[in-house]
Formats: structure tokens, C-alpha cells, sequence
């Protein structure tokens, strides 16, 4: 039974096994070859793109998806799209953007995880010859192209506009997103230099929304049926803050949100009935414009390292635009200004909507 | 005397095969994929190689942990929590620091959380409570613990620990040497201790059946707070592996919650029995390797993200029947 030939036995093949894990997948075509990039020159087209995003059920990454297919369409000059698609932190994102490189596309699209832990990653790729393009977040290593929306502008900007709309006087509310997020410390930093401008506008409740519909209509619930306020900030939680104005049977407050299609199609409809409100675009169509980058890098057109958009403000002050950005049979969450010139060159909202990469169907 | 020889290699063969089949087949099915993945892509080399052995690692580790509870008669749903909270310490107090005090906290980690998981198997042990309550109920305990101890991803770590477990100070492009020598160290380590020692047979001996074990006069509580303690440590190094993978720290719940699944999963595919008592460590490695190149290969194969995750569960599924199978049909043939 425990005969020495048979641990022989076993403790060879445990050996060859836990060897096999390394020597297994010894580089059939070995020479090293590795590091040596495609330095080719601007190709005229066939490009492949990459696409890594890890944050999946979320509709304004959905549409950044939609929006990097769009224009990779759009653009006639890509081949096909490999994307890369599921809930991860950075590890997967580093193992997912590993196996792009190695399949050896031309540029990689990712919407970044953690500003630093990708640099090795991004370098390694950037090294190989090929385009990398971090957007709606910032990485911090140099030899990626980068392409955000500015947070601390989104949120100065409406609140400029909400202040000077209640002639800079009055009891305002601020609805952040998710305590800690970046993304919600800048827009509470532009919010913050905003107020600084106007002394006799007054703060009178601090709420974090989580950036969840359902939290933020309970929070503005409570807060217009037992306070006096003036007007509404919110940090994209908008078209169920509006409907707690008329579930509650409330004169509405000049509010302030994003460009969700649910906001849009109120500030239209209830303008008649005295709501007045501003949209702030945060795009998700950054993806396109990321895009549109990587397109122009790859064409040796050297597009700018990082691109900031300002965001715009809609606002019922002119009812035209807001008209021009609904999309009728778009559900609430849909982000309505889709069209970034001079990045995106697809055919508008239809586009996106249609959601077709190069090649799809 | 050759015709003994003879008669008794005819009979250790397919013992031998009975007994390793599973770990086998798995190996085999990588060393399939493997192939199969080379033939995907436009080039197989160093950089793909390395890519898959140091992605595995935290994933490796935490399946051989779960793997050894599991054989105990036990289950850890507190390995993800675990690995968190090795994870958060090593990069909250290995940034900046030189190299031996990083080894020195290294040593800690996996010392302290042996010493945290073998109490939380000595306390599964006296209460009776069962493993699932317990682990589940510690498993927030660490994760609670880890978001205290660093708050948002961050931190750092030495890059000489950064090139042990990936090959290079950056984490990325390195030689396969090392990341392949962490890979098959500890394993081996375990194996041996597993099926060679006392204790590890004594894990084996509980892990079947409880009771014929006590009565048989080995010590039932030193071998769960063992199997418990050496998860602990597995899950330290799994940890370890992380901050050297990123450069940085991750507290986020998902992240354990996710490692935990698909460590079980590893230990599943690999042919450890979740009743206890039958199956090797060394299958839940190839197992969890398997794991990890799922995603590069069905988007190598190009197939719509969305339905990747379907594929992958169905996949773990469909072996899991084959493998029901087999075991159904030797049964009856003898």
C-alpha cells in the first residue's frame, strides 16, 4: 500500500504537474520577440478596438458602451470592437486588459477602476505599440490618453445658474451622490466655490442620494413637506425629486440636474405648471470621444493628450434645446445630449440608441 | 518476485487513476484550453504566460485554503474577508517601507490571520454552531475590519514583493520564474503536508467521518482549528498577491465577496467533495486557473460580453454533471 514506488509515483507526476503550470505553456514561437512592438507606422484603417468597462447594469455605462460603438462605426475605419464587460475592482481590470493586449488590438478604450493601479498595465501596452485611452475617470500615468467629464465645472455651473436664478438670495439644498467617490468631491468642490460667490444664499440640507433614485425621492420627500426652501441642487438624482413636487402637491422650486432624459421631458411638459429647472450634461458619449482619440492617434493625427469637456447647461430658459435633446422612447436614466462635436461624427441620439458596433449586423 | 511486482503495479494503476482522475481531467482540460487559447491569439508567449500564472495566484491560493477546509469537512464563505483584510494591512503599512520590513509584515499577516482563522475554527468546534453560520457571520467581521483600517483604494507595497509574485518591480511584463515558483511552492508545501503528515491524514480522517475519527483517537478539534489556520494563511497570501498584482490597496466588500465564490467554485471543479474528505488541492488549482482564463478566452472567441458570465456558469455546471456521471457509472461497474 504505501509502497515507496508508488510515492515515487505520485510525488513525480505532483511534480510534473505543479512544473506543467510553468513549463506548459512555454512560448511555442519563444526568441523573446516579445517587446518588439508593431512600430508600424499610421496605418490607414482595419484597426481592432479594445474595450474594457467593470461596472455592469448601469445604465450611463451602458450607453458609453453603446456610444464606443457608435462611433467606432461611424468612423469607417475599424474593423471590429473586442469588448471586455463585467463587475471587477482593479485585479480583473489588469488580467482584462492584459488578455486585450494580447490579443493584439490597436487601442484599448477603458473606463479606469483606480487611478494608479493600471500604470504598469498602461505602460506595458503603450510600450507594444498600442493606444491607451482612459475615460469618464483619470489615470495618473502619462502615456495614457485621457478624456473626462469636468465634475467640478458640472456642479459650479448649475449652481451658478440655480443662484442667479433666485436672484442670489435664498435657502438652497444639496443633494450629493456617494460619500468619497471622486467624482462626488469635485462636483461638492464646485458646488462649495460657487456658494462662495453668493453670501446670501444659504445651505439648509446636505443629503447623500448614493446616486439611488428611490433614496433620493424619499430624502426630497421629507425635505419639501417640512422645510422652507428656495431651490433644489442635485447631482444627477433629478426626475424623482420632481415627482415628490407633485406627489406631495407642492409649488415647485427651481432644481438643478443632469440630462436624464426623465428630467428632460418634465422640464418640458411642466413648464406650464411653473417648473423651472437647468440640465448639466455629464455625457456618457465620452466613450465616443475617447474613441475618436484613439482613432486619430492610430491615424498619426497626435490628438491631445487629455481632453476635458465642459459640461453644458440646458435649461427651460429656452425650451427649443431642451425639445432638440428628448428622446420620446428612451426609459428616465437615458443621457439625452449625445453629440460631442468635434469628437463624434455619428448620426446623433439614433445612433447610440441603435447600439451596433462595425461589423454588427 | 516480478510477477508480484507485475500483479501489484496492475492493481495501483487504476487505484492510482481512481483516486487522481479528477485532478487529472482538470489538468488536462487546462492544458486543452491552454492549447486551444494560443491558437486565439495572434501571439503565445512570455508576456501571456506570466499574464495567466500571477492573475491566478490570489485566486490559487484562497481555492488550495478553501480546498484543505473543505477536506476537513468544513466551509469558509470568510476567505474573501480574510484576503481583504491581509490585503489593507500589507498596503496601508508596506508602502514606503524597504524590503525586510515588508517580508517581516508579510510573515505577520500570515502568521496572525493562521492564528485569527484557527480561533475561528476552535470556536466552530466547541460552540457546534455550523462552519456556514460562523464563517458567514466573520466574514463581515473582516471586511468591517478591513474598510476601517483603510477606508478607500490605496496604499502600496514594496516592489521587490511586486516582482516575487508577478515577475517585475511594476507588476507587469516580467519573467515567468518567479511568479511560477510562488505558484508551485506553497502548493506543493500543502500537498506534501496534506498526504504525507500525520495531521494532513488526520484532515482527511475528519473530514470523512467525524465520529469514526473520534473514536479512533485522533484529536478532532486540533485538526479544524489546523485546517481552519492554514486557510487563514492561504487567504493571507492570497491577500499579499493582490496588493502585488495592483500596487494598491482594495477594501471593497464585492471584491471578498466575489473571491469567496469563486474560491469554492475552484474547490468544486477541482474534485474536492463538499461533504468532506475526498479530493486533492492540487485539482483546485488547475481548477482555479481554469476560472481565470474563462474571460480571455470567450472574449478572444469574441462572445458578447453580456452572455460570458451565462457561458461560464454553465460551463462550471456541465463539468460538474460529467464528472456527477462518472463517479455514478464506476460505482455501479464495481
Amino acid at each position: 500500500m504505501r509502497s515507496p514506488l508508488r510515492s515515487i509515483l505520485i510525488l513525480a507526476v505532483v511534480l510534473a504537474l505543479a512544473l506543467s503550470a510553468c513549463a506548459a505553456p512555454a512560448p511555442p514561437a519563444a526568441g523573446g520577440g516579445q517587446q518588439a512592438s508593431e512600430e508600424a507606422p499610421a496605418q490607414e484603417g482595419g484597426f481592432v478596438l479594445g474595450v474594457s468597462n467593470t461596472l455592469v447594469g448601469n445604465g450611463w455605462r451602458e450607453q458609453m458602451i453603446c456610444a464606443i460603438k457608435a462611433q467606432a462605426r461611424a468612423s469607417g475605419v475599424v474593423d471590429r470592437l473586442v469588448i471586455i464587460n463585467r463587475n471587477a475592482g482593479p485585479t480583473e481590470q489588469i488580467a482584462d486588459l492584459e488578455s486585450l493586449i494580447s490579443q493584439g488590438v490597436d487601442a484599448i478604450i477603458f473606463n479606469p477602476t483606480d487611478r494608479d493601479a493600471l500604470n504598469a498595465v498602461i505602460e506595458s501596452g503603450a510600450d507594444q505599440g498600442i493606444v491607451m485611452v482612459a475615460v469618464d475617470q483619470a489615470v495618473s500615468s502619462p502615456k495614457a490618453y485621457v478624456a473626462t467629464n469636468d465634475q467640478y465645472l458640472y456642479a459650479k455651473l448649475g449652481a451658478e445658474w440655480l443662484f442667479e436664478k433666485l436672484g442670489g438670495k435664498g435657502k438652497v439644498v444639496e443633494m450629493r451622490g456617494i460619500d468619497g467617490v471622486p467624482a462626488d468631491t469635485d462636483r461638492h468642490n464646485g458646488f462649495q466655490d460657487a456658494l462662495a460667490n453668493y453670501p446670501e444664499i444659504q445651505v439648509v440640507a446636505e443629503v447623500f442620494t448614493g446616486w439611488d433614485p428611490s433614496v433620493g425621492a424619499q430624502q426630497a420627500l421629507d425635505i419639501i413637506t417640512t422645510m422652507e426652501i428656495d431651490g433644489i441642487w442635485t447631482s444627477g438624482i433629478d426626475y424623482p425629486v420632481v415627482e415628490q413636487f407633485i406627489a406631495a402637491n407642492k409649488p415647485f422650486v427651481p432644481i438643478v440636474g443632469a440630462d436624464n432624459n426623465g428630467f428632460i421631458k418634465q422640464l418640458i411638459e411642466l413648464s406650464d405648471e411653473g417648473l423651472v429647472g437647468a440640465a448639466v450634461t455629464n455625457p456618457p458619449a465620452i466613450g465616443a470621444v475617447g474613441t475618436a482619440i484613439a482613432i486619430d492617434a492610430l491615424l498619426g493625427k497626435e490628438p491631445e493628450r487629455v481632453v476635458t469637456l465642459t459640461p453644458k447647461v440646458f435649461s427651460t430658459d429656452n425650451v427649443e434645446e431642451l425639445e432638440a435633446l428628448y428622446a420620446p422612447d428612451q426609459p428616465p436614466g437615458w443621457s439625452t445630449y449625445v453629440n460631442i462635436p468635434p469628437y463624434t461624427s455619428y448620426q446623433g441620439k439614433e445612433d447610440v440608441i441603435a447600439c451596433k458596433g462595425p461589423g454588427e449586423e | 518476485m516480478t510477477g508480484a511486482a507485475l500483479a501489484r503495479g496492475r492493481t495501483a494503476m487504476p487505484r492510482f487513476l481512481a483516486r487522481h482522475g479528477w485532478a487529472l481531467g482538470v489538468w488536462a482540460l487546462l492544458g486543452l484550453l491552454l492549447a486551444w487559447y494560443s491558437t486565439l491569439i495572434p501571439r503565445f508567449g512570455q508576456f501571456q504566460v506570466v499574464s495567466i500564472t500571477k492573475n491566478s495566484l490570489p485566486l490559487i491560493y484562497l481555492a488550495v485554503g478553501q480546498a484543505i477546509i473543505v477536506i476537513a469537512g468544513g466551509i469558509d464563505l470568510s476567505l474573501g474577508g480574510l484576503l481583504l483584510l491581509s490585503n489593507v494591512v500589507a498596503a496601508r503599512f508596506m508602502e514606503g517601507q524597504p524590503l525586510g520590513v515588508a517580508l517581516l509584515l508579510a510573515v505577520a499577516i500570515l502568521v496572525g490571520l493562521a492564528l485569527l482563522n484557527g480561533l475561528v475554527g476552535l470556536v466552530i468546534h466547541r460552540s457546534g454552531m455550523p462552519d456556514i453560520v460562523v464563517t458567514l457571520a466573520t466574514s463581515y467581521i473582516w471586511s468591517g475590519l478591513a474598510l476601517w483600517i483603510l477606508p478607500s483604494p490605496g496604499g502600496g507595497t514594496a516592489p521587490e514583493m511586486r516582482w516575487l509574485f508577478t515577475g517585475s518591480p511594476s507588476g507587469i511584463g516580467g519573467t515567468w520564474v518567479t511568479p511560477g515558483m510562488m505558484l508551485a511552492l506553497p502548493v506543493l508545501a500543502i500537498y506534501l503536508v496534506l498526504r504525507r503528515t500525520r495531521l494532513g491524514l488526520g484532515l482527511y480522517a475528519v473530514g470523512s467521518h467525524r465520529e469514526a475519527a473520534r473514536l479512533a483517537g485522533l484529536d478532532v478539534a486540533r485538526a479544524k482549528v489546523a485546517a481552519y489556520a492554514f486557510g487563514g494563511m492561504l487567504a493571507g497570501l492570497a491577500g499579499l498577491a493582490m496588493v502585488a498584482l495592483t500596487g494598491t490597496g482594495d477594501p471593497r466588500f464585492s471584491v471578498g465577496a466575489n473571491a469567496t465564490l469563486n474560491s469554492l467554485a475552484a474547490v468544486v471543479l477541482g474534485g474536492v467533495a463538499l461533504t468532506g474528505g475526498a479530493g486533492s488541492v492540487i485539482g483546485a488549482v488547475a481548477a482555479a486557473v481554469i476560472l481565470i482564463m474563462l474571460n480571455p478566452i470567450l472574449s478572444a472567441m469574441g462572445i458578447d460580453p453580456n452572455h460570458a458570465q451565462v457561458i461560464q456558469g454553465a460551463l462550471i455546471a456541465g463539468v460538474m454533471m460529467v464528472g456527477g456521471l462518472a463517479t455514478i457509472l464506476r460505482e455501479r461497474s464495481s
